[in-house]
């Protein structure tokens, strides 16, 4: 088992938590999905594994590189 | 109502039925008339610009009012408007500084936990930055857009929802270029042409455009470059370097590649501003000469032209109609929803302006 974590890509605000802790996700699934200058970005999975947390909450503000959900796969 | 769906990246949209919302009290249904096909969209098409799926992308219209939700005082049914991506709250401290583009007011969407504006059946259809035109109605917030005086061809006004005012408003907002200057413009799509066009306007002595294509050379000669480069045949920085005695006081990057963003600095003289305008791919560095801020270079960022989109499109609408704005050039097609793939794999070869669909009044 490891854990990978999932920076952001951009600074933005966090629109919808797409996936629940706990939730299986292959690679390209989206687990939730930020705002950032009027577009909507979604942040997918890496890699197959299990969601074990998400690390904002809808709403947050978040800047680039930020961790926002970590994997066990 | 049909639209042309993205379902999946880098395959041809669909045309589907998808069903529509009602407006909430400050929403309006939009009837588009036209909606021109962007390089923009291709970004989010290619995954360069990630977005959820499935959506309906099209961000550049203008239509005819349909309905109008309870507490909308703005526009009634029958209005003329453009609709535009900068959509702003009105009241957050970057609308209330008067940098409304710059607005990140998530309440001009619908909430997460609300009913989707668009739905196929049980599915969610992702509205594209708050606009999605590629479809026979348009559910946005009020304050996505404008009323336009009814003379004004929606074709060429649809225009003016996007690349006219990204490349006018960055020379006029962002860079605010000065009589006489030196400006040069690297990439002739719509919103370089536009910007090249807006560099006139403004007065610039010197509008160089850069492009691979000589066809669109052409065409920015007819909206006001004094010269063109066809970077393809040779050093462009090199080529700016000398017909400028030393460079230009204004830049601007079209295109979106770190390549071209780096030239736009390279190009500029001392004291010169380099405005980037394209949407360079997310994850995508930029590097700098360090030494070259001794010579008081700058270098920006440009969304939307900087607009106060209310102001701004009422004003190239009279621009057009006085000949000063020139649209009729930058209208290579006009097609139907249904061609829209069509289009877009003509923006991939950069051979032609714009593709404009047109829908039935």
């Amino acid at each position: 088992m490891s854990t990978t974590e999932i920076p952001s890509e951009v600074t933005g605000r966090v629109w919808k938590i797409v996936l629940d802790p706990g939730a299986k996700v292959d690679e390209g699934d989206p687990i939730l999905i930020l705002e950032s200058m009027k577009m909507e970005i979604p942040v997918e999975a890496p890699c197959k594994g299990i969601v074990t947390e998400i690390c904002v909450a809808e709403g947050d503000a978040i800047v680039e590189d930020q961790i926002i959900a970590i994997l066990e796969n | 109502m049909k639209a042309a769906v993205l379902r999946e990246l880098n395959k041809p949209l669909e045309i589907e039925e998808v069903s529509i919302s009602k407006p909430g009290p400050r929403e309006v249904l939009v009837r588009p008339i036209a909606a021109g096909v962007c390089h923009s969209d291709l970004h989010f098409l290619d995954g360069s610009y990630p977005y959820p799926l499935p959506t309906i992308l099209g961000h550049e219209s203008a239509g005819i009012v349909e309905e109008v939700g309870s507490s909308v005082t703005y526009v009634k049914k029958g209005d003329h408007v453009i609709t535009c991506l900068s959509a702003f709250c009105g009241h957050c401290d970057k609308c209330l500084t008067g940098r409304l583009s710059l607005c990140q007011s998530p309440e001009v969407s619908r909430a997460p936990e609300d009913e989707p504006r668009m739905k196929k059946g049980d599915e969610t259809i992702h509205q594209f930055l708050n606009l999605s035109s590629f479809a026979e109605l348009m559910l946005i917030h009020e304050h996505a857009l404008v009323k336009i005086k009814e003379e004004m061809p929606m074709d060429r006004a649809a225009l003016i929802g996007c690349s006219t005012t990204t490349g006018v408003g960055a020379v006029f907002h962002t860079a605010k270029v000065e009589p006489g200057s030196k400006v040069a413009v690297i990439g002739c799509g719509g919103v370089g042409l536009a910007a090249i066009n807006g560099a006139a306007i403004a007065g610039a002595g010197m509008v160089i455009a850069v492009d691979m294509m000589d066809s669109k050379l052409d065409i920015a000669k007819s909206l006001g470059a004094t010269h063109t480069i066809n970077a393809s045949q040779g050093n462009a920085v090199g080529e700016i370097i000398e017909l400028t005695k030393g460079g230009c006081d204004y830049t601007f990057e079209a295109i979106g590649l770190k390549s071209t963003t780096e030239q736009a600095w390279q190009m500029l003289g001392a004291g010169g501003t380099a405005t980037v305008i394209g949407m360079i791919p997310v994850g995508t560095m930029v590097e700098l000469h360090g030494v070259d801020f001794l010579s008081e270079k700058k270098i920006q960022g440009s969304n939307m032209g900087s607009n106060r989109f209310r102001v701004d499109m009422p004003r190239f609408v009279d621009f057009y109609l006085e000949g000063r704005l020139h649209l009729d050039q930058m209208i290579s097609q006009h097609i139907k929803l249904e061609e829209v793939n069509n289009a877009l794999n003509a923006l991939k070869t950069g051979e032609e302006a714009r593709h404009i669909i047109m829908f039935e009044e």
